[in-house]
């Protein structure tokens, strides 16, 4: 974790490209309350929490065209960032009530205003005021990462690499997921992670599609919650977690098999590394998403990846933005999206041998002015 | 049916709601009794669980029925789109919701409010959250039972940092305690990630962990929780680490003003008195995670309530239960003893 990282560069940074996309779209502001984008915009920070307290102790920001520093609303005055002046930062907007929902229209600036979510409270105190979506202008200056933002990448997915390296040598018959994301996650809070993003996922997997559990799409079911069932040697365990590191999402997913793979599980793997392989080949500025998928899809199978899903995703402070590669947005929404440099792609296709389960993994790529660089490690096949 | 499902039912019959629309995961567990995948953070709105009044159906987003109960068919579960107009036809084909006059969601994008008026151009929006805070704020007796079984949980995590307090231990180093112990206990997801920070005289108690460490006669505010089988409890302490010193003696001033507003949280006490008992004080509902009460919102028996004060460089909370006569306080993990 050696990289340059300049916290206050990275927030200048991004902050200018919010305003300067109202700007250029004729905004007067943005008004934020979802957490993602405000840690985007202004990388202010409150404490990871389930839904329900995220949203009712939420920041609140306000985003202006003319590039002045955003106004802030929030609890937590340890998590604004040092730049903020005392005169930016005030007390929480209670927006799950009206009386709140009517103290943001009164800050409100005149003109036109986008906005990312509502509460209903202040989707009725904005009733007849013309309102956009305040999500593509966000998901467009998300897109393409500056160097600090991918140096932030790498840190968060150095940390959960390294706290996974913990769970190497655990993964025995009868141990149970839930202790395995115990040791988890005491270690990357050990190692330097500002949160946790999704409960760790240690799926066993079945042999077959139709051993269950069902299947809506009729295809691999995952990710599912982690249980307290003991694992079972041969079991096949789907392992996939998320971090934050400095508002930054990682995304580590690998396959043990307990008990240690044997010949089929590395057949599995190296079918799985051809996948990302032939990806790879193929990814500089100038391909678009469907190259991705062409090249993927190239041995003439199916096509190998979750359907519900995508063979790759973007990473950032959303644990999954664009650019979405192979999802049922279908194939023109893949052949327009055209990569450039700064893009984060994370690669996690599936083999799937029904009958004798399956291999997933996960690789983290950026877009670079000739090719690409890695930002996580190369996986090394099964574990276990 | 579902308890939770039955009184939702209610609550929309009585506020004349024909289909409810869920995005918020707490509200759609409430209904469905479903365990999907638990995210850190509020997301935005998307219709991940569908409540029909005509049916008393539930329809949850899901590609499987693990962790579904089997009182909902899989015929019941429709599959998440990356194309929010996919999801919303998934949601406009659920038999009821077509024909509905007044639906309700509890949150909302400008995106998802075009989709709807598009999709169901005869149906008038309403406030969902309010139905559901209606529906959840009053615990039955098995309610309470979950929570009491979460609250073993909470304390005896809480007791794994305090153990680990020590000179030298950093916060984040704690809250890795509290967490490992917590999933040892059989529960991976934490009601919100605790703050285990330690107190600077004279200064605002920080609620983000760093890498600072705690040093001998130092105060740590200990606040933390944690969702068992759904169900939050949360209490928070502050510890001393190593020597208690003079300074700790700030906590008798903490205590009188803990006793003030503890006695105001009694059946028909408008929440607002609670919050104006002392500077420092919050209070919110406490069921499946985060339950919101308004100033003006009254006490009622067999309401749960965590009650925190900020006070005198002491972090303090508890659960509560409120009945008839006074709380009850069921978080029973101790207080350090004054110095």
């Amino acid at each position: 974790m050696s990289g340059d990282l300049d916290l206050a560069r990275m927030r200048r940074e991004r902050h200018g490209k919010v305003a300067n996309a109202l700007e250029a779209q004729g905004f007067a502001a943005a008004v934020l309350l979802g957490q993602q984008n405000i840690a985007y915009a202004l990388g202010a920070r409150a404490p990871a929490a389930d839904a329900a307290r995220a949203a009712h102790r939420r920041m609140v920001a306000i985003v202006t065209a003319d590039g002045a520093p955003a106004q802030l609303y929030t609890s937590f005055p340890d998590g604004v960032p040092a730049e903020l002046g005392a005169e930016h930062v005030h007390p929480a907007l209670p927006v799950e009530w009206p009386e709140g929902a009517r103290q943001l229209l009164d800050v409100l600036p005149a003109g036109p205003v986008a906005l990312d979510e509502y509460t209903m409270p202040l989707h009725a105190a904005l009733d007849g005021r013309e309102i956009a979506d305040a999500t593509p202008i966000l998901s467009t200056c998300k897109i393409v990462k500056t160097s600090d933002e991918l140096e932030c990448i790498r840190r968060a997915q150095f940390i959960n690499e390294r706290a996974m390296l913990d769970i190497d040598g655990r993964v025995v018959p009868g141990v149970r997921g839930t202790e395995l994301s115990g040791v988890f996650l005491r270690r990357i809070f050990e190692l330097g992670a500002t949160a946790n993003t999704v409960d760790p996922i240690w799926q066993v997997m079945p042999s077959r599609i139709d051993d269950g559990p069902y299947s809506v799409t009729g295809d691999v079911v995952f990710p599912t919650p982690t249980t307290r069932r003991p694992f079972d040697a041969g079991d096949v365990i789907w392992v996939d977690t998320g971090i934050d590191y400095e508002g930054y999402a990682s995304d580590f997913g690998c396959t043990f098999v307990v008990g240690g793979p044997e010949a089929r599980h590395h057949d599995q793997a190296a079918r799985w590394r051809e996948v990302v392989d032939r990806c790879l080949d193929v990814l500089k500025p100038g391909a678009s998403a469907g190259d991705l998928v062409r090249a993927a899809s190239s041995d003439g199978s199916r096509r190998p990846w979750l359907p519900h899903l995508y063979l790759a995703h973007g990473i950032g402070t959303n644990s999954a933005e664009m650019p979405l590669v192979g999802t049922d947005l279908g194939a023109d929404f893949d052949d327009a999206l055209v990569l450039a440099p700064g893009m984060v792609l994370v690669f996690e296709p599936v083999v799937w041998d029904d009958g004798h389960s399956g291999f997933r993994a996960e690789e983290i790529v950026a877009v670079t002015d000739d090719g690409y660089e890695r930002l996580s490690a190369r996986d090394g096949g099964p574990r276990g | 049916m579902a308890e939770g499902l039955a009184r939702a039912l209610d609550e929309m019959a009585r506020r004349d709601v024909d289909v409810l629309v869920l995005g918020r995961e707490a509200n759609a567990r409430f209904v469905s009794e479903a365990t999907r995948l638990w995210l850190a953070g509020a997301r935005p709105f998307a219709p991940g669980c569908v409540v029909v009044r005509e049916t008393g159906a539930v329809h949850l987003l899901s590609v499987t029925d693990f962790g579904v109960p089997p009182d909902i068919p899989p015929e019941r579960l429709y599959p998440m789109s990356w194309n929010p107009a996919a999801m919303m036809g998934e949601v406009a084909a659920i038999p009821g919701v077509a024909n509905a006059s007044r639906i309700a969601v509890d949150g909302l994008t400008p995106l998802f409010e075009q989709l709807i008026a598009a999709t169901l151009p005869h149906a008038e929006l309403a406030d969902g959250e309010v139905v559901m805070r209606a529906a959840r704020a009053v615990k039955s007796a098995t309610e309470i039972a979950h929570i009491r079984a979460a609250i073993a949980v909470a304390q005896e995590a809480m007791g794994a940092a305090v153990e680990a307090l020590r000179p030298g231990v950093r916060e984040r180093d704690l809250k890795g305690v509290f967490e490992e112990r917590m999933c040892a206990l059989g529960t991976t997801t934490p009601a919100f990630e605790g703050a285990f920070c330690v107190v600077d005289v004279d200064a605002p108690i920080r609620r983000l962990v760093s890498d600072r460490a705690a040093t001998d006669g130092d105060l740590v505010a200990m606040s933390a929780g944690v969702l068992f089988e759904g169900w939050e409890a949360s209490l928070g302490r502050t510890w001393p680490c190593g020597r208690p010193t003079a300074d700790h003696q700030r906590r008798s001033r903490w205590d009188d003003q803990w006793a003030q507003v503890a006695d105001r949280c009694r059946a028909g006490a408008p929440v607002g008195d609670v919050r104006a008992g002392a500077p420092g004080v919050a209070v919110h509902g406490v069921g499946q995670g985060y339950e919101g009460l308004a100033d003006d919102m009254v006490l009622a028996p067999d309401m749960v309530v965590l009650l925190e004060l900020e006070a005198a460089g002491i972090l303090g909370a508890d659960m509560m239960l409120i009945g008839e006569t006074g709380p009850q306080v069921l978080t029973t993990y101790p207080y350090p003893s004054a110095a």
